[in-house]
Order: structure tokens, then sequence, then C-alpha cells
């Protein structure tokens, strides 16, 4: 497969053609608009190499990220980034190329805090190879985290290695009644005290906090803090991952806010709040969208729209300054010399793009 | 071949006056002050650059920047000149811009554990300063390095098992570009930025595609409990094992130190260790609430049973625990003051954790084959170790063991998957080590430099092999 990708690669680059880099296609809403040819992911998949005592495991592109978290699982371990999937057959080169991260995020680290190496195709067809398999490796520039939420502007990933997290021993999650603010107060206070937390969501006035880890430490904090169990809370933190709450099937327009933990709530839109207080999804309309970009950026972060807003939305990497710009092109020409692969600030059918 | 032609004479004089004039007495040209920042710790093969200027803001360094883009000479960013591989070493002249007076630290923002720092704090002045907020920065390398030169050297420390190294803990930069241009890369927001992730970049990058100005740094929560142990072994391979075990359970453990009998000899003589035995030995330390550290605790104690290890020897109180991994801390220099007069190389091999024991005895079979004396220290908890190899640097018979050992512990270690520099970088000394690392991926780091640093000016000659 590899091979015929390279041949692909090369004869685009040399006709001057287009490819679109594809997985199942459930994150295309965040992704830059294809044009030309689709090379789909899919076909290269697989578990390349997984001993589970390497806390290490080697992954196929198009495998999918539900076979990934299997294999994980019967072993005892995980990705501790909890990866949204979006939709049943979602791979790991597309998670990996979208770069976003789940509940867990706030706590265990992103994408890009766990992925050890890569293998990409670049845009002159040479097949390279990026970090390895160990935690710590300072040899070089740190070229496979560029990788991490690029969209398939720099080439095609064909391999990804992550470091493996065991699964928590134990794992508990409290409901608590409370406004905006008091929530924002507790998630940042009950996590700089250190608490094993691992996930944080306010939603629809009550705080949502799931403590796991060893069983001492996650008895002691539901001890502490109080709160109401929540029963069945793994199919409950699932649907909050994959929006499948309530609040976002309701959203007509949903905009992303990544800001400051600690960045007082807004009460004039519906609001939910999660990673500690550093996101924020809210309910707005187009009308509203400029007032949410403004309080996002007085937060130290920046707002984008996620689902339904109109395509003349500035995207995140259109609204970057100018040297930021330029740097972002050489990057993107070291890259793909000859622009076969989409450009990160196409604009987009809806979204944006940004790492997680 | 010559990746950098040396400036000419007249060009660098006038660049040199051109900075006495913008920067008075903070634009130096002694011998003795260039010499000093000629180099790092480890070998000191002179490089001298031609002037030191001490800027004190962003736009200060800019200028400086912007000047020897124009007349093409090259730039060396220094933070505290403890970096091992040669970085510092100007091999051909030009301008060191030392950072120490960009020492304020901007803002401490406690709620939201963040802090924005210049790049010339150190590690040791950050957690002075901010101890009163009960909060800490974790990233400790065996020096007080500055947070500028950490950062460029995506440096880590004895507690990276737990918080990570510097690449998982910085959440933004000022940069100064190699045409002047100052720009900031993420956000306040802890978690995501627009674009691709040039905070990532820039992080590592051993100042060859700008200097790092300020940067916004993650902050911790002191722990309820700290705990500190010590366990010695009778065989090197059991304690290995131990920490492999750890790990594959996934005891979260704050710092897991494995030190040879060589180094703990070391250790004990340099640091006055008393009541312990020139033995393996792991120094361990535990984080938590009181209930957690209690358990991981007596897991570790029923994994080191296993494994013959001797009875913990604590530190609970901070005086005894500072005394301990200040120990740890100095092994580098207990190592040096081990042969009087030697010097050493510090070799970095990082490997997949289920390697470490295999790696390790390679290691050691390597120096057997040498004459030379030779000690083990490591945060082997993410599968890093340093083989500290001590010579006659009069001997040139030794030097080239020595060489010849640290290139071959290099290979063993890439040819179990890992790499031949967990912490240290690549600098001058392992340039060769990181072609044999990443093949061909190599030509996209030196596009990558070539497009961001067109005249080759900043660093030029360390971390990617130009030809
Ligand atoms: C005893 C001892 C123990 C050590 N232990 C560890 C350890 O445990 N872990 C570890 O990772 N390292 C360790 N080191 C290596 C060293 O401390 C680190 O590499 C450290 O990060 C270097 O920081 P510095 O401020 O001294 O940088 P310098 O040595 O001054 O510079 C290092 C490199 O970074 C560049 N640079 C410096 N500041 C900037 C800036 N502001 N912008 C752009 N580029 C810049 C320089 O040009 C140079 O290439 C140890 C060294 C010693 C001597």
């Amino acid at each position: 497969m590899i091979e015929t990708w390279q041949q692909q690669i090369k004869a685009a680059a040399a006709k001057g053609e287009k490819l679109a880099i594809k997985g199942s296609g459930s994150k295309s809403f965040l992704a830059p608009v294809r044009v030309g040819l689709t090379l789909d992911t899919r076909s290269h998949a697989g578990i390349v190499e997984y001993d589970p005592k390497e806390l290490v495991i080697v992954v196929k592109c198009g495998t999918r990220v539900a076979d990934v978290e299997k294999a994980m699982a019967d072993a005892g371990q995980m990705l501790a980034f909890e990866p949204p999937h979006f939709g049943d057959d979602s791979t790991i080169g597309g998670t990996v190329a979208a770069g976003i991260s789940g509940p867990r995020r706030a706590y265990a680290g992103a994408v890009r805090d766990f992925v050890l190496g890569a293998k990409v195709i670049d845009g002159k067809g040479d097949h390279l190879s990026f970090g390895g398999k160990v935690m710590k490796n300072v040899a070089g520039f740190d070229v496979s985290r560029l990788l991490v939420g690029s969209f398939g502007s720099l080439g095609v990933i064909t391999e990804v290695a992550f470091k493996c997290l065991p699964l928590p021993k134990a794992q508990a999650t409290r409901v608590f009644e409370m406004d905006a603010a008091t929530a924002i107060e507790a998630m940042n206070r009950w996590y700089a005290e250190a608490d094993p937390i691992t996930a944080t969501t306010w939603v629809d006035g009550k705080l949502h906090v799931r403590f796991a880890g060893a069983e001492p430490a996650v008895n002691t904090a539901v001890q502490k803090r109080g709160g109401e169990a929540l029963v069945n809370d793994v199919d409950w933190w699932r649907d909050w991952r994959e929006q499948r709450h309530a609040f976002f099937a309701s959203a007509k327009e949903l905009h992303r806010v990544s800001c400051k933990s600690t960045a007082p709530a807004t009460d004039d839109m519906r609001t939910a709040i999660e990673w500690g207080g550093a996101l924020r999804w809210v309910h707005a309309d187009e009308a509203s969208a400029a007032k949410i970009r403004y309080q996002a950026s007085r937060a130290g972060g920046y707002a984008s729209v996620w689902r339904g807003g109109a395509s003349t939305h500035a995207s995140a990497a259109q609204s970057l300054s100018d040297p930021l710009k330029d740097i972002h092109a050489k990057i993107k020409a070291s890259f793909d010399p000859y622009n076969v692969f989409p450009s990160l600030s196409s604009s987009a059918g809806e979204g944006a793009r940004q790492g997680g | 071949m010559l990746v950098f032609e040396r400036p000419s004479e007249t060009a660098v004089a006038s660049a040199v006056d051109a900075l006495r004039k913008d920067f008075g007495e903070r634009a130096v040209t002694s011998h003795s002050v260039r010499e000093h920042h000629s180099h790092g710790e480890g070998m000191r093969d002179a490089g001298l650059p031609d002037v030191v200027v001490f800027p004190e803001t962003n736009e200060e360094v800019a200028s400086i920047v912007k000047l020897c883009n124009q007349a093409r000479i090259p730039v060396i960013a220094f933070g505290t000149g403890t970096s091992l591989e040669g970085h510092l070493k100007a091999l051909y002249g030009g301008v060191c811009i030392d950072l120490s007076r960009m020492n304020n630290i901007l803002q401490v923002n406690a709620e939201d554990l963040d802090c924005r720092v210049q790049a010339g704090v150190t590690r040791e002045q950050l957690n002075a300063e901010i101890r009163s907020t009960g909060l800490f920065f974790p990233i400790d390398p065996g020096a007080n390095a500055s947070l500028g030169g950490m950062s460029a050297t995506r440096a880590s420390g004895t507690n990276a098992v737990r918080y990570g190294t510097m690449k998982e803990n910085i959440l933004g930069l000022t940069v100064v570009t190699p045409d002047g241009r100052i720009i900031k890369t993420g956000t306040r927001a802890r978690k995501s930025s627009a674009g691709y992730d040039l905070t990532r970049l820039y992080v590592g990058s051993e100042g060859t595609l700008g200097i790092i100005t300020e940067i916004q740094l993650k902050l911790y929560g002191v722990p309820e409990r700290i705990s500190a142990a010590v366990c010695q072994f009778d065989e090197l391979s059991n304690a290995v094992n131990v920490v492999i075990t750890a790990m594959q359970l996934g005891i979260p453990m704050a710092r897991i130190e494995l030190l040879d009998e060589v180094q703990m000899d070391a250790c004990i003589k340099y640091s006055k260790l008393e009541g312990f035995a020139a033995k393996p030995t792991l120094f361990m330390e535990f984080h938590g609430t009181d209930a957690y550290v209690a358990e991981q605790i007596e897991q570790m104690k029923s994994i080191t049973a296993d494994y013959g290890g001797s009875d913990y020897r604590f530190a609970d109180k901070p005086e005894d625990r500072t005394k301990l991994w200040k120990a740890r801390h100095d092994a580098y220099w207990a190592g040096m003051s081990y042969k009087p007069g030697n010097q050493a190389f510090a070799t970095d091999s990082c490997v997949p954790i289920s390697r470490l024991a295999d790696c390790i005895a390679a290691a050691k079979a390597e120096i057997a084959k040498t004459s030379l004396t030779c000690m083990i220290v490591g945060h082997v908890g993410d599968g890093n170790f340093h083989v500290q190899i001590s010579f006659n640097p009069d001997n040139a018979q030794e030097r080239e063991q020595a060489e010849t050992a640290a290139a071959q512990i290099a290979r063993i270690a890439i040819g179990m998957g890992g790499t031949c520099t967990g912490e240290h970088g690549i600098g001058i000394h392992k340039l060769d080590a990181l072609k044999e690392e990443h093949g061909e991926a190599v030509d996209v780091m030196r596009t990558i430099k070539k497009a961001l640093d067109p005249n080759n000016i900043m660093n030029p000659g360390k971390t990617i092999p130009m030809n």
C-alpha cells in the first residue's frame, strides 16, 4: 500500500494535481475542503506491534480507533487522551491528523503528548520516520508533533506509535448541583488540591466529576467531596465524549471556546464547560459569534465555530498573525513543496482546525 | 564541509561596534567573558564568540538578531551554560546573546496553575519565588539551568515519569525569529492553539530556529504528602527489573532513579551520604494524599522484596529529602571528582522500558572492554540512563576509547528501538547518531531549518546535520 501511495503522490506532484487524504470521514466537518483524488487510508490497517509490557502500541493509519482501544483494554491499557470517535469507523490516522482529545485531556494530556513517533509520506512521496518508541527523545526537531493537528496538509500519516497507560483500577463519578461560577472554582481548586480527577463537565446546572486511579485515592476523594453518585458513568462519559448528549443535539450553531481554565462564565448564552474550565461549548448564532471570539481572546484563548456555522467564519488558521502565517507556509512547503495536499487554511465548510 | 562561511573580519568588527553603541557595557568583548560563553559543561574545546551581549527586553533581542541577519553573523543564545553536547561552542564566531538579565517572572496565575517567565529565569529561582503560593514547577535537570535553555533543549529531570518533560509543560512561547520578528506561539488556553503546533517545534530546537525570550509554564500544587525512600540491591539487574515492573504496573511514582555501585560510591564520598553501601541503589519519591502515598509504598515494597531489595530508608522531612535529591543532582560532579583531573562523556540513551535491563547490560559489557572508570545513573522510569565515561583528556588513547564506547552505547540503544539522546540533545557531538537514528527524516528537519533560517545564522553547525 505504501508504495502505491508513494507512486500516487509522486505522480500528482509531477502533474501538479491535488490529493486529499481521508479515513472514515468522521471528522470531515472539521477538515479543510477536499479537492482532487481521495487517498483512502483505511486500506492500510492493523496493529503493527503491541507488547503491553513495552507500554507502546504501533498502529497503521487506517486502523479503527475502536479496534485499538479494544486490544488495549484486553491488556488492561488505554489511549489516555480518550479520543472522541465521532463515528464507528473512525481511524487512528484521522484521530492524529485532527488532533482532538476527549474528556481526560485536561488531566492526562492531549493526543500529541501520547504520540511517541510517526511515519509519514510527504508531498514528494518519501516515506519518513520521526520520533520512535521511547518516552523521551530529544534527537532533532520534534516533527512528529507537527503532524498532530495537521489535517492531512503535510502528508499521509501512515503509522503512529502511542504511549500506553494502564486503565485505572477504580473509577467513580459524582454529580454536584451548582452554578457555572461555583463549578469553575471547584474544578480548578480540587485539581490543584491533587484530587485524582480524570474528567470534569458542567452542563445543565450540574457538575460531573470523574475520579479514577487507585482505589484508596478514589475513595478518599469521593468521601471528601460528597455529591451524588452517577450510575452508568461509563456510558455517560462516552456519550459526552461522542457529543451525543442532548446539549449538543439541541445546538443549531455550536462554538468551541478554548481559554484559561478560570475564565469567568458567560451567563447569557447556553454553555457547557469541561476540561476543568479550559474548554467551553456555547450555543450561539451568527450575531453573537463576534462577541464570543472577543470574550475568548480576553480570556487568553480563542473561539471557533464547531458545527452549524456559516462558512464565512474566519477559520482558526486564517486568523493567525502575518509572521505566524509565514512560518506556517514555510513548514507546509518543507513537507509538501508541490502543494499536493490541501492547505490548512483552505476554507472549511464548517468547523476549525485546532490541536487539542 | 563547512556549513557556514565565517563572516569577514570587517563585517564582525562593524557589528561589534554597532552593538557597543547600542548596548554600552552590556556588549562585552573581553577574552574571559567570551571564553566563559564558548562552552557548556562537558567537553571544552574552544570556539569563542566575538562578542557577548546582555539584552533585557524582547525588542533588544530582536534588534541584535536583525543586525546579525543583515550582516550574516552567527547568533548563539546562552542560558546558564550547563548543556553537555557542545551546544554553545561558537564554531564560526559570532554574537552570543546571554539571557541572564532577562530574569523576571512576569506573571504567576495561581488559580490557573500557570506562569509566564523571561527566558533567563532559572528553575530554582522560579521555585523559590512561587513557594508561598503552594505551587511548584517540577522539571529539574541536575543543573540549575535557565528555563529558556531548558525549553531550547527540551530538558527533563528526575520526575518526568510523573510530570513529563519541558514539552508537556510549556503552554506557549515568545520567540524572536531569525529575521528579527517577535512572535507568540500558544495561548493562555491550557490546551490548544490554532494551526500547527509551533510551540513544540521551537521546544528542543537548541537555538537553531530562534531565540526564546518568554515562556508560559504549567505549575502544580505541592502534594499533601511527599515521601522519599532508598532501597539497595546486590545485583544491578534486580534494581532495573524493579523499575520495569513498577512502570508496567503503572505505579505513579514521582521519581525513580538508578545508581550503579560505582556511582553510589562516588556519591557517598562526594555528598557524604551516611549509612549506605556502594551497591546498586534506587532513589524513589512518592507524591499524593496520605492514603495514596501509603498504598504506593506498599506496592513498591512488595516488588522490591521479590527482587531481593534491602529495607527502605525513608526521608520524609523536607531537609532530609533535600539532602537526598541534592546528592542525586550532584551525581555528575561526584563522578567528576571521583577521578580528579579527568573529563567525562555522559551518554544519554533512552530505550523502551522493556529493553532497559538488556540495554544497561549491553552498555556494561561495552564499558568492560575499556580500561576506563564508568558509572551509571539515570531517570530509569522512562527508560533513560547515563553512562558517565571518565578519561584523562591528555591521553589520546583514553579519549578515543571513551568516544568509541559512547558512540557504541548510542548505537546499541538505537538498535533496540531507542534513541541516542533522551534529554541532553544533539549539539555538535551527536550529529552522526541523529542521522543513524532518523535516516531520511533528517532531510525534512534540514528543509525546515533552511526555510525558517535561510541565512543559517541561528547557532550554525548544531542539532541538524546540514550536509
Ligand atoms: C550536572 C548536570 C546535570 C544535568 N542533568 C540534566 C538532566 O537531568 N536532564 C536534562 O535534560 N539535562 C540535564 N543537563 C543538561 C543541561 O542542564 C540542560 O540541557 C539544560 O536545559 C541547559 O540549560 P541552560 O540554561 O544551561 O542552557 P545553555 O547550556 O546555556 O544552552 C543550551 C542550548 O540551548 C540554547 N539556548 C539557551 N537559551 C536559549 C533561549 N533562550 N532561546 C533559544 N535557545 C537557547 C543554546 O544556544 C544551546 O544550544 C545536566 C547538565 C549538568 C551539567
